[in-house]
């Protein structure tokens, strides 16, 4: 229990490795229980702006749920509870008087399976712009037609707007419900494990559309696959039962682990 | 998809058998109802020969044959007072000779009697003369004429039957004012329960919980009470409740003759929403679970409310779920006539529910219903004879409205379904 104590400890100085970095989100001791399973233990990070960051850690490490506990889509999971601070940009995302609706546009989600509404591809991105109560057929044309393209699916799709979101292929769907998430012009996307499910041309393609978004948004991303964690992400945190074990760029992080269990994972030696 | 579940084999066979023959016998059963509601109802639409029988006793009588056994022959012949006192037995040992002649004819009167004679348009008039006071419907030389002149008297009487002629008959007429009741009735009650069924539903979805349990087993306990208990509560509560509030405060001029403070369309059709509701909650409930969890999460992260995810993205997935409910509220509904004899439904109503009039649809009105004119032709005719194929009519009408409406929200179902089929697999 005292190691794991000054474990944490040393994870809780994330500015060591982020000194004169921009934060976008941060977390202070974020706990995490269902029911009366602790998810989360006093996790302790900083989410630099307009950088990719990687998640990795085990199966079970608590990846996903620390995810959700960022935009508290945790919130509609029953007996869940969480302590500590999360903080995007100066709000306090659970703090009494935060609107958490407000809260999840700031903070855009992608998920593991592409989860495109059974709309029209143009409705799929129109939808959270219609959410902000944006009318004119001009101007959500035009926004529709800047998030396809960052997420660099106008090409393929600009002639078929009005057909469902449900023919496209697997790895159109997961780039059309990013253009989705940024439509609402988030300041923050959170990935789980956007990648998985793709086959390895769609995983590459993928890739390459994280480094254009990190030009703008700040990036958490979610993965199992350490060689995408090596190619894309700038820093990479390591989780490993709800602890965060190790957080530092990726280079040193890869080649120069601080802890032996993160130097274990990313080995091979378990995981 | 059903492929998978039958494999070749011994008891896959049989499985296969036994699975092809229960269907095969819901078919039958199905086309034999048809056909016996078809059959049966029809047949008083097909004009009959007229016979003369002579008996030993030295009477003779002209009619139609109402059935032949062994031990009688039963006849109707002219009902000179009222209907249904025309009948007479002749037993074997009496009977001599029958005849089809020719000039026999049959004046069908406007109160639903049936009178014979022989001659011929003169000699009619002449026997209409007789029944002082009444008025000719039709009159018939049934035996003269061939088979198409006799189609077109069938054709003639059926349109009869489903027009809005001479409603006031001891036999009834014309049946399109209950036809009207009927369709009015259940889509009254569809625009009432659709919104309450969806909104219960929805709250169940989305709350977990004691409270929501309570709502859920009793909306279950509701599914299980008997529809006659819905006429007493619609009644107990709708009529002489809330219908005599509103007659106090809104109609008090009238009173004592109450307007909404009797039984009418309105308290029928809450009553009907009443005992449809569980119907619906349940499979928009489940139509709403059948949806992808991703989906919901989905809108929520992209900063949509409860409500709006809800609102603009679930219950629009979920709308074949919807149409099913409306569907199997339907079936339920027009079939039930228990409840509706306490709380408005009549023999014979003076004004249709709906009508040119404004407001064009008058909910305190009492109407007529196909349900209940099978009751009333089947058990409370004053001619048990033509009173029955009345109500195998009537019935064979009633499944046909009930087929059309729910074909109406299946084809509806079926092209929402297309559209989302790349969803559910």
């Amino acid at each position: 229990m005292l190691t794991s104590l000054s474990d944490a400890a040393s994870a809780q100085t994330p500015s060591s490795a982020l000194t004169g970095v921009e934060i976008a989100l941060e977390t202070r001791a974020l706990s995490l229980w269902y029911g009366k399973r602790r998810a989360l233990e006093e996790v302790s990070f900083g989410l630099p702006a307009r950088r990719i960051t990687a998640l990795v850690g085990p199966s079970g490490s608590g990846k996903s749920s620390l995810l959700r506990c960022l935009n508290r889509l945790n919130d509609e999971i029953e007996d869940c509870r969480v302590e500590g601070k999360v903080l995007v940009g100066d709000t306090d995302a659970y703090a009494k008087d935060t609107v958490v609706h407000e809260l999840r546009r700031r903070v855009g989600m992608v998920f593991q399976r592409p989860n495109p509404f059974p709309l029209s591809i143009y409705e799929n991105v129109a939808y959270g712009l219609r959410l902000q109560g944006l009318r004119k057929r001009r101007e959500l044309d035009e926004c529709v037609e800047a998030a396809l393209k960052a997420a660099s699916l106008w090409d393929e799709v600009a002639t078929r707007l009005d057909d469902s979101a449900l023919e496209l292929a697997f790895g159109q769907q997961q780039r059309l419900v990013v253009a989705r998430a940024i439509a609402v012009e988030p300041e923050i996307l959170l990935m789980d494990e956007p990648a998985s499910a793709l086959d390895p041309a769609a995983t590459l393609r993928f890739e390459e559309l994280l480094h254009e978004l990190a030009q703008r948004y700040s990036v958490l991303l979610v993965t199992h696959n350490m060689q995408q964690a090596a190619r894309v992400a700038d820093y990479t945190a390591f989780l490993h039962q709800g602890r965060l074990v190790e957080f530092g760029d990726t280079d040193s992080l890869f080649t120069n682990p601080r802890e032996r269990q993160t130097e274990d994972y990313i080995t091979g030696r378990y995981g | 998809m059903s492929a998978r579940f039958i494999r070749v084999g011994a008891f896959g066979d049989a499985g296969t058998w036994l699975v092809a023959g229960a269907a095969a016998a819901c078919l039958a059963a199905m086309l034999a109802l048809l056909i016996v509601l078809g059959g049966a109802g029809a047949a008083p639409f097909w004009p009959s020969p007229i016979v003369e029988v002579q008996t030993r006793d030295g009477r003779v009588l002209l009619g139609e044959i109402v059935s032949r056994s062994d031990d009688a022959i039963a006849l109707r012949t002219s009902e000179i007072d009222r209907i249904g006192t025309g009948y007479v037995r002749v037993a074997p040992k009496q009977f001599i000779d029958s005849t089809n002649p020719d000039d026999a004819f049959v004046i069908a009167l406007t109160d639903g009697r049936r009178v014979f004679g022989r001659g011929d348009a003169a000699a009619a008039d002449a026997r209409l003369h007789e029944m002082s006071g009444a008025d000719a419907d039709e009159i018939l030389w049934p035996n003269a004429v061939g088979f198409f002149a006799r189609s077109g008297i069938f054709l003639r009487h059926v349109s009869r039957f489903l027009g809005a002629s001479s409603t006031a008959a001891p036999l009834g007429g014309g049946v399109l004012p209950a036809l009207a009741g009927t369709v009015t009735l259940v889509l009254l009650m569809s625009v009432i329960v659709m919104p309450f069924g969806i909104a219960t539903a929805a709250y169940l979805h989305e709350r977990r919980g004691a409270a929501a349990g309570l709502v859920r087993s009793a909306i279950g306990n509701l599914a299980g009470v008997p529809s006659i208990v819905y006429g007493v509560l619609g009644l107990g509560l709708f009529v002489h409740g809330l219908g005599a509030d509103i007659d106090r405060w809104f109609y008090s001029d009238r009173l004592p003759v109450p307007t909404f403070g009797s039984g009418g369309l309105l308290w029928a059709a809450l009553t009907l929403a009443l005992l449809t509701l569980p119907v619906v909650v349940v499979s928009v409930e489940e139509g709403l679970a059948r949806i992808p969890a991703g989906l919901r999460a989905g809108s929520l992260a992209l900063g949509a409310t409860r409500g709006e995810t809800l609102w603009r993205l679930m219950l629009p997935a979920a709308r074949p779920a919807l149409l099913t409910g409306l569907i199997l509220a339907i079936a339920r509904a027009a079939g039930a006539v228990a409840p509706l004899m306490l709380v408005g439904v009549v023999k014979l109503a003076p004004a249709l529910p709906i009508d040119g009039e404004f407001p064009y649809l008058h909910p305190s009105r009492q109407f007529m219903h196909l349900g209940f004119a099978v009751y009333d032709a089947a058990l409370a005719s004053p001619d048990a004879v033509r009173g029955v194929p009345r109500a195998y009519a009537c019935a064979l009408l009633l499944i046909v409205v009930v087929v059309a409406l729910n074909l109406t929200a299946i084809v509806l179902r079926n092209r929402l379904r297309a559209r989302y089929r790349a969803l559910e697999s």
